[in-house]
Parts: C-alpha cells; structure tokens; sequence
C-alpha cells in the first residue's frame, strides 16, 4: 500500500512538472518556460514572500518584490489592500495591460495565490502562478539574483473589486444553510474536528474550534505532488468528486485567515475552471463570532473545564 | 594567568636560534606539536566534509551557517575576541588594544551592512526597517538587560560567545556559565510578559538612518567611533615592545592583533548579513530554554509581543537544530581546533568558586540577553552595524555594568583581580 503510494506520488511528480504549459489559457507556468522568458519585456515576475529577507538574499533574476503584510492587505481595516493602494502597486511593478504576470513565492505559494486572487478581484488579466513555488525552483537548480531590477511605471488601470470572488461572512452564513453552495474547509484534518485551534505557532486564534456546519474537509496539501507543483488535472478533478466537489455548484472556500484557502481558490477557479469564491475572513473570523452555530466534533467548543 | 602572559610563554615556546641543522620554520613549528594539528585538521576537514554534505543535500543555509560559525570560533579565540577582557584590560591596565579592535569590528561591520541595505532598501526614510536585521525598543529594560549581562560578564569572566571558544578551549567555569545562560534564559521567558508590558511595549525601535540617512548615520557614528577611540588612547600606559615571532607562531600561536581580529569579524558580519542572518549566538540557547521551561512548566505559553520584536530571539523551534545552532557549534568545534594547534586546549577541573562565578554571571547573561533580545554579538554587535540605536544603547548599560561589578565586587572581596 505505502509503496503503491509512493509510486503513485512520484509517477505524479513527473506527470505534474508536464501540465505546466506556458500557453495562455494555462494559470500555471513552470520554471523551463520561465526561465526561457526571464527577459522578455512582457513578463513580470513578482515574489510574494512571508520569511524577511528572502527575496532580497536571492530571488528569480529580474523579480519584483511584494511584502504580502504591508503591499496586498489593510492591516487596520482587515481587508484586501485599498484600488488605490493596489493602483500604485500595479504601477510600480511596471505592469501593462499586455503583460504576464508570474507569481511566486515561498509557503508553497500560499501567499503568491493570495496575491494572484487580489489581482483577480482587480481585473488584472494574465496573471499566473510559477507552479511549485520557489521550492521547486530552488530544487531545480535555478538561477537565483541579489540585485534589484529597476522597471518603468506601468499603466494598466485597474478595475473595481469584483465582490464576485469574495465570500463575506454572510455569504458563508448562507451557504451553510444552502443545498446550493458548496463550502469547503482546506485546513488540516485535526483544525476541522476542532481537536486543534489552529497549526502550532500560530497567533491569530479563535473562541471556538471546529468548523462551519456542512462545510467538506479537503486539506489544501492534498492537491499538490511531492515537489510542491499542482498534481495533473485529472487526478485534482478525482480529488474533488471524490469529495462531492464537481463544480455543477458555486463553491466558497476558506481557511484560518486566508491564505492556504486562496491557494485551493486558485486551482479549483483558474485550473479546474470551477464558480469559487475565497472567504478571507475563514475561521478566525467565523469561529470568533457571536450566535453562529460550529460542528465541534472533538468537544473542544470552548476552551474552559 | 593574563592574556598577556599567556602570550608570552607561548611565544616564547620555540628557541629563540633555530638549531644548526635548520629545519624549515614550518617543520620547526610542527616538532612536538604534530598530533594536535592533525587532530585540529581532522577537525576542520569533518566541519567542513558536513557542511559539503548537507550543502548537497538542498540545505545550503545550513552548511553556510557551519562555515561561518567555524570562521568565527576561529577569529574568536586566535584574536582573544572576548568583550568583557577587552573591557578589563583597558579598565585595569590602560591597554586600549583590545577595545580598539572591537571599535574596528564596528566600523567595518557597520560600513558593510550599510553597504548591504542600500541595496535592499535604497531609501531609509520610508518607514520600513531592513529585513530581519537586529534594531530592537529603545527603552529601561534594554539597560536593565546591559547593567544585568554586564554583571554577568564581570562575575563570570566572558560573554556569551566568549564563553563558546572558552569552551574550546577547555575552560572551567564555560560549561557552567553556558548552564547558567540557559537557566537565565528560562528566568527571562519567567519575568518576560510583566517586564513587556511594563518596560517594553511601548518603548520606541529607534533606526539611525530613518531619521539621519545612511550617510548622516554612517558619519554620525563614526564620528562616535573615533571620539571613543580617542578617549580609550589618550591615558594608555606604556608598552613594552613585542617580541619578534616567526611567521607561524604569529598566526597560530601568538594573540592576534585585535585590530586584525576586529576587521575580519567585521567582514563576516557583513557577508553573514548578506547571506543568511545577522551575527548572533544566543538564538538556539534561548529556543532550547523555553523548551525546557515549556516541558518544566514554568514559563507562560504566550510571551507578549515577542514575535513582534526583532532581535537574536528564536521563538518556536521544534527538534531540529537551528541555522543559528549549527552556527555555535561551529564556533565550538573551530575554537577547539584554534586553541589545540596554539597549545591553547587546557582543560582543568573547576574550582567551586568557578562553578559558582559560571552559574551566577552565565545566569545574570541569560536574563540580559533574553530581556535585551541578544547579547553582546546580536544586541550590540549586529545591533550597531545595523544603525540601531538599541545597540549603543545595549553597549553602554553593559560596560557600565560591568564597571560597577568589577569596582563593587573587588571591594566587597567577591572579585578577585586576575593575578
């Protein structure tokens, strides 16, 4: 059993590398096409990190760098960063309305999806993910740079927020209820049950453990092979109708507060092509709120004896 | 024995007249001295074998940090880079050489790492600090955190990272002191949350360059440097002139010049900074204290603000060891090979008077690099080449500390002069 699975991951981890096409229907570029690309004009490679200092001890030649805390959200509001703010940004990474954008980042990504979904939310097209992350380029052997690339300003002007692509706590609310929405939780299996509050280390807590009643648990790390890249289509599209997941219902996903669920948005929208909208707030926000009902299956409801 | 002393009979090991049948001076130097310099090299070459491993193995960070801790256990105990004797040679005989080598360890690391944020954050007005660099609250628990480590450095005879190549060298009183860093730690993570609350939150990250540029930051501490220079020369005592060695003594048995010492480390800091993390030692001793304080149960779970501060402070570790970790025991292991080579390795059985020293100053270390998010090489150090003002700040309340104790307990007859 173990060995047919481990057979099956590595037959994955070759497969997977190959559904990276550079075509321009494809959401994912991987790092063969990209580094082939680093010096066309038309593409902007953006690294959205957490760990200080890691873009700027090396990071993939000619990149521009997003501090995920400060450039993507409003820390006082608790919200995705302003048009305006997002407006300055675009035009500081010199993004045209012709251009790629390639996103990555460490995390397996987690924060380059969240930035991928806020560039959605603001009608920026073409907007890719480097599949695998700066893991998988690093494990390639890939050229990394120390020096910053200096672009011209871009001029794309960027669209309203498209609320279409964000669930607010109502939304979820709704859906809980709903036979028509589909709501998934892609926290680890002990988060779900409310064994756990949240992953060890982690300093945004909650009340209550558990999870949104009717929500379907499929963990986000169950979607990617070995070396950190998306595994095939097929074997996604199985992973979520195994789970009742087909995309003949609009789908909401969430996390802890945003950040592993926007990288399951991102595979079941722009690879699997399904209706998902990510709830940002997730559980730090639900699991905090007065008078809605959670599913505690590990009695941990609230934390007192 | 002094520093001095020890220089001395060691220097003055190989005769004066090489003998008729003139070997060469690399041969003379290694007659009666071959197994410890196998033994060193066979040290190296092991630090250096695991550092090519774990490099192929995909953690190049790791074998980076091995390399630099080894360079640094090396220049620490070949440069006698300890910031408490340099302190104590110029308070009790006015020699300002030691000192002086410290004030070049900064002038170069500061140029260096100024060199390295202009090119990760070309402009310093924006708000933003540079990554990950050591620029921590400017506030009274940050001197009390210097008075208490400078006590700690006077009672106990070292810093921390002195304490590291001591313990290469076979010290007596390290491994205690090295316990007793831990246990402060542990008294730190105890007292931290009130102390926070009290002393810290609300204490301003003050970084130079923020507010003077990296130019006006740059002279404005040099201009420091120099005047402190200038003080530490002006009453020097007198010198007896050095003794000629051959070239291989000089280097690796003689003190080096702390001038040398001090712009080498300087260097390191830098292409340390650039690479993976700012100097520091105490990142792994404090991890492994608050998990022996979390299985102990003494320590709170939440430590206020923590996460928030920056400083040479792990805060959730699991088993494995740090970069940070790999880094000491480099210097460990390195310092080891140093002193073996210089016939420097004198292991000896403590006194209890040197277990007692090692436990109360490693204690009072702890607790000043736990309440000062670092010690003598990340707080000051780092902190300084950083342009942090928390750094001068930490520097000062240590070596008045350790002014105060060494005055205070020789009075009292706690403290003995060394003879």
């Amino acid at each position: 059993m173990a060995a047919a699975l481990a057979l099956s991951v590595a037959v994955v981890g070759i497969a997977a590398s190959s559904h990276a096409q550079a075509n321009a229907n494809s959401p994912l570029v991987n790092g063969e096409w990209l580094e082939k690309n680093l010096n066309d004009p038309k593409v902007r490679v953006v690294e959205v990190s957490v760990e200080p200092g890691l873009f700027e001890r090396g990071h993939i030649p000619g990149a521009q760098n997003v501090v995920w805390h400060t450039d993507l959200v409003d820390t006082v509001k608790r919200d995705i960063a302003s048009k305006e703010k997002f407006q300055d940004l675009v035009k500081k990474l010199g993004i045209n309305q012709d251009t790629t954008v390639v996103l990555y980042g460490d995390n397996n990504n987690w924060f380059a999806a969240w930035g991928a979904w806020v560039f959605d939310v603001y009608g920026v097209k073409n907007v890719k993910l480097l599949d695998g992350g700066r893991k998988k380029w690093e494990a390639d052997k890939r050229p990394l740079d120390t020096r910053n690339a200096s672009v011209a300003s871009g001029t794309l002007v960027i669209a309203d927020a498209n609320q279409k692509l964000r669930a607010r706590l109502a939304d979820v609310r709704a859906a809980s209820d709903s036979k028509n929405v589909t709501l998934v939780d892609i926290r680890s299996a002990d988060e779900y049950s409310g064994k756990i509050f949240a992953p060890p280390g982690s300093q945004e807590l909650t009340v209550r453990a558990g999870h949104v009643p009717n929500a379907l648990n499929v963990p986000w790390g169950r979607a990617v092979a070995e070396d950190g890249t998306f595994k095939p289509v097929a074997d996604l599209k199985k992973l979520y109708a195994d789970a009742g997941i087909d995309g003949s219902k609009p789908i909401i996903v969430y996390c802890r507060i945003g950040e592993r669920s926007s990288h399951t948005w991102f595979l079941l929208s722009k690879i699997l092509g399904y209706d998902v909208k990510n709830y940002d707030g997730s559980w730090t926000e639900y699991g905090n709120s007065v008078g809605l009902p959670v599913v505690n299956v590990a009695g941990t409801v609230w934390g007192g004896k | 024995m002094t520093e001095t002393a020890m220089v001395e009979s060691a220097s003055a090991a190989p005769p004066a007249h090489r003998p008729a049948s003139a070997l060469s001076p690399a041969r003379a130097f290694l007659v009666g001295r071959w197994p410890a310099v196998s033994l060193a090299v066979g040290i190296l070459l092991t630090i250096t074998i695991i550092a090519y491993i774990s490099h192929g193995n995909g953690h190049a960070r790791t074998a980076l940090s091995l390399m630099f801790g080894a360079a640094f256990g090396i220049v620490l105990q070949r440069a006698r880079f300890c910031f408490f004797c340099m302190f104590r040679e110029w308070f009790d005989e006015r020699d300002p050489r030691g000192l002086s080598g410290l004030l070049v360890a900064l002038a170069v690391g500061m140029i260096g790492t100024f060199l390295v944020f202009g090119a990760w954050l070309p402009d310093a007005s924006t708000g933003r600090l540079p990554p990950d660099a050591f620029i921590g609250p400017v506030g009274p628990a940050l001197v009390l955190a210097g008075l208490s480590f400078g006590a700690g450095m006077a009672i106990s005879g070292s810093c921390v990272s002195a304490h590291l190549y001591r313990l290469g060298e076979g010290s007596p009183t390290a491994p205690f002191a090295l316990v007793g860093v831990l246990l402060g730690f542990i008294l730190g993570f105890v007292s931290w949350n009130p102390i926070y609350l009290a002393l810290i939150a609300d204490a301003q990250v003050i970084w130079l360059p923020r507010y003077l540029g990296y130019a006006g930051a740059l002279m404005g501490a040099m201009a420091v440097l120099s005047l402190l220079a200038y003080a530490i020369h002006r009453n020097r005592a007198p010198r007896g002139v050095t003794p000629e060695v051959d070239p291989f003594t000089a280097i690796f048995v003689s003190r080096w010049p702390a001038w040398i010492g001090g712009a080498i480390i300087g260097v390191l800091a830098t292409l340390s900074y650039l690479r993976l993390a700012p100097l520091g030692v105490t990142a792994e001793l404090g991890a492994r204290a608050r998990q022996i304080a979390g299985v102990a149960g003494v320590a709170p779970t939440r430590l206020e603000g923590l996460d928030s501060l920056r400083g040479c402070i792990a805060v959730v570790r699991d088993l494995a060891l740090s970069d940070n970790g790999v880094f000491v025991l480099g210097v460990i292991a390195a310092s080891f090979a140093a002193a073996l080579v210089a016939g420097q390795f004198a292991p000896s059985w403590p006194t209890s008077r040197q277990v007692a020293q090692g436990l109360i100053g490693g204690t009072l270390l702890g607790w000043g690099s736990m309440i000062g998010l670092g010690c003598t090489v990340g707080t000051l150090f780092s902190g300084i080449s950083a342009g942090a003002l928390s750094g001068w700040v930490f520097a000062a309340a240590i070596f008045g500390g350790t002014a105060i104790t060494l005055w205070g307990g020789r009075r009292a007859g706690l403290l003995l002069r060394p003879r």
